[in-house]
């Protein structure tokens, strides 16, 4: 008789069996395959284990509300990760049978540490694999454009983030102009990996506008972030043909697509503020160009100028150089002159000295000819002249001869002459004729031999030989012979 | 359509290569002139059109499709 037991009995029994089995907690390792919060705060997961992809262990699980209020976001903060399905947790379970609900694991407490490795095994494993596919560097080895102006935007539009990015681009103090469009996307939670894949197949249709992709999110929830370690989400960067900046607000390790992206920034505001650094930047090299232009023409300018003033300064140096060359020639050839008229003129000289020399010999010689000649006629005429002398002297001694004789004869008969006529002039002295009683008749002192020279009334002298009278003539009478 | 992204780059390159001709006195004096006439022309329509909204750009924006 076989005993029987009610299933109340039996599942007590299994109960009690666990209880032995179990008789404290243990730590568990499985994968959240779903999680549901209901009102009161209490929190239901089904925890499974894969092998390849398939399901070999499944158990349901529970956190009070209680400890889920506290576990959830120490969890969340320490590992940057939502408590969400999808997720690999080491969590310390007791194991509780119920009669009438069955197996349940209730979750005490959890330990991130774990979380967090297997985290970063994924992510190594989603790298290792990207890098195997050799896609894991082609979005950052696109270029960026020099000024990347129009910018495709991924986010959310009532995401803070958003919001800060556009405030920040719009009131950048240089005023430069961007170009932005909003591509919407779920920033968060499951729904993020399929739209932001949808949101960039959208940008892609305007691949050739944009200059850049910005997939920014920030503000809400902090923990998020495992949607940005996903394989799918990461390949589609590496392939996309623009630019991708990131700016997903994380503190910590990157995510797989700041991996991938071409610039990797922490918040949107970073973001924004690259975009204008980079505008700024190049604003100043075209300022810089300004500048540089300037300064290079200005250079050639003052080059060309040393150059002609080189050319000027040698044209100088040259032409005077010539000069006194020149006059150094013409020094020269002038001294060459000189001294050619020096020794030209000597040498006339001396061969007028010899000339003169010669000439004066000569004149020597023909004055001595000259003068012996005239010696000679001198003596000639000198002989002639004695000659004629002694003939002239001869004649005259005859001359003199009869002259002498003549002159003797002609003496005589003069002296014969004078003697008769001192006898005569002794008869005639007036003395002796006045004192024979003749007179003499003076008028005005001179003697009067006529009548026709006297007038009556005229004054007369009458001299006597012993005296002398005055008289005036009274009548005059005329003798008529 | 993209005409605007390539032309800072054709600005730039432009400029460049005549201020390496200048620094490298492949210029004479009259063409220097012409060249940094052309320089500031294009340095002057880069900086505009970092400023000053291009109404064109504007308009395609808005014809996206959300």
């Amino acid at each position: 008789m076989n005993q029987k037991i009610t299933l109340s009995e039996l599942n007590e029994l299994i109960k009690d069996a666990l209880l032995d089995a179990f008789p404290s907690s243990v730590w568990v390792v499985a994968e959240i395959s779903e999680l549901k919060e209901n009102r009161n705060g209490h929190c239901y997961l089904e925890l499974v284990e894969k092998k390849e992809d398939e399901i070999i262990a499944r158990s349901r699980a529970t956190i009070w509300s209680y400890t889920y209020r506290m576990l959830k976001p120490y969890f969340e903060t320490t590992t940057g990760q939502l408590f969400t399905q999808g997720i690999k947790i080491m969590v310390q379970v007791s194991v509780e049978f119920h009669s009438a609900f069955g197996l349940s694991l209730n979750i005490r407490d959890i330990d991130p540490v774990y979380t967090v490795g297997d985290m970063a095994l994924q992510r190594k494993e989603i790298v290792s694999r990207l890098q195997a596919e050799g896609v894991f560097d082609m979005n950052r080895e696109l270029e960026l454009p020099l000024v990347p102006q129009k910018i495709a935007v991924i986010s959310s539009a009532t995401a803070a983030g958003y919001q800060d990015f556009m405030n920040q681009l719009e009131s950048n103090e240089f005023g430069f102009r961007f170009y932005v469009k909003l591509f919407q996307a779920t920033m968060q939670g499951l729904e993020t990996v399929p739209s932001v894949i949808r949101a960039l197949e959208k940008v892609y249709q305007y691949e050739d506008f944009f200059d850049a992709v910005v997939i920014i999110r920030g503000g809400g929830a902090t923990a998020d972030l495992s949607s940005f370690d996903n394989y799918e989400l990461a390949f589609h960067i590496t392939q996309f043909p623009l630019p991708v900046i990131t700016g997903i607000g994380h503190e910590k390790d990157d995510t797989i697509i700041d991996l991938v992206a071409h610039t990797r920034l922490k918040t949107p505001t970073a973001v924004a503020e690259f975009l204008i650094n980079g505008m700024e930047r190049f604003y100043g090299r075209l300022t810089e160009m300004e500048h540089e232009i300037v300064t290079l023409a200005q250079n050639v300018i003052d080059t060309q100028q040393k150059k002609l003033e080189r050319i000027a300064g040698n044209l100088n140096y040259s032409v005077s150089q010539f000069i006194h060359d020149k006059n150094r020639q013409l020094t020269k050839t002038g001294n060459e002159i000189r001294q050619n008229v020096k020794s030209f003129s000597y040498k006339k000289g001396y061969e007028f000295i010899q000339l003169k020399h010669d000439l004066s010999s000569v004149v020597t010689l023909k004055f001595t000819e000259t003068k012996n000649e005239l010696g000679q006629k001198q003596r000639i005429f000198k002989r002639v002249v004695g000659e004629v002398l002694l003939k002239e002297k001869a004649a005259l001694a005859q001359v003199k001869n009869v002259v002498t004789s003549n002159a003797k004869q002609m003496l005589f008969r003069e002296f014969e002459k004078i003697r008769y006529s001192r006898n005569a002039v002794r008869l005639l002295n007036p003395e002796n004729v006045l004192k024979r009683g003749y007179t003499l008749t003076l008028k005005d002192g001179v003697i009067i031999k006529s009548v026709d020279k006297i007038d009556v009334k005229d004054e007369i002298e009458t001299r006597f030989s012993d005296g002398k009278i005055k008289s005036k003539i009274t009548k005059k009478d005329r003798n008529d012979n | 359509m993209t005409t605007k992204k390539v032309s800072y780059n054709e600005a730039m390159a432009e400029i460049e290569e005549i201020l390496d001709k200048i620094e490298n006195e492949e210029l004479d004096v009259d063409e220097l002139a012409e060249k940094v006439k052309r320089v500031s022309i294009l340095l002057k329509i880069c900086k505009d059109k970092l400023q000053k909204t291009n109404e064109q750009v504007e308009q395609i924006l808005k014809e996206m499709e959300d």
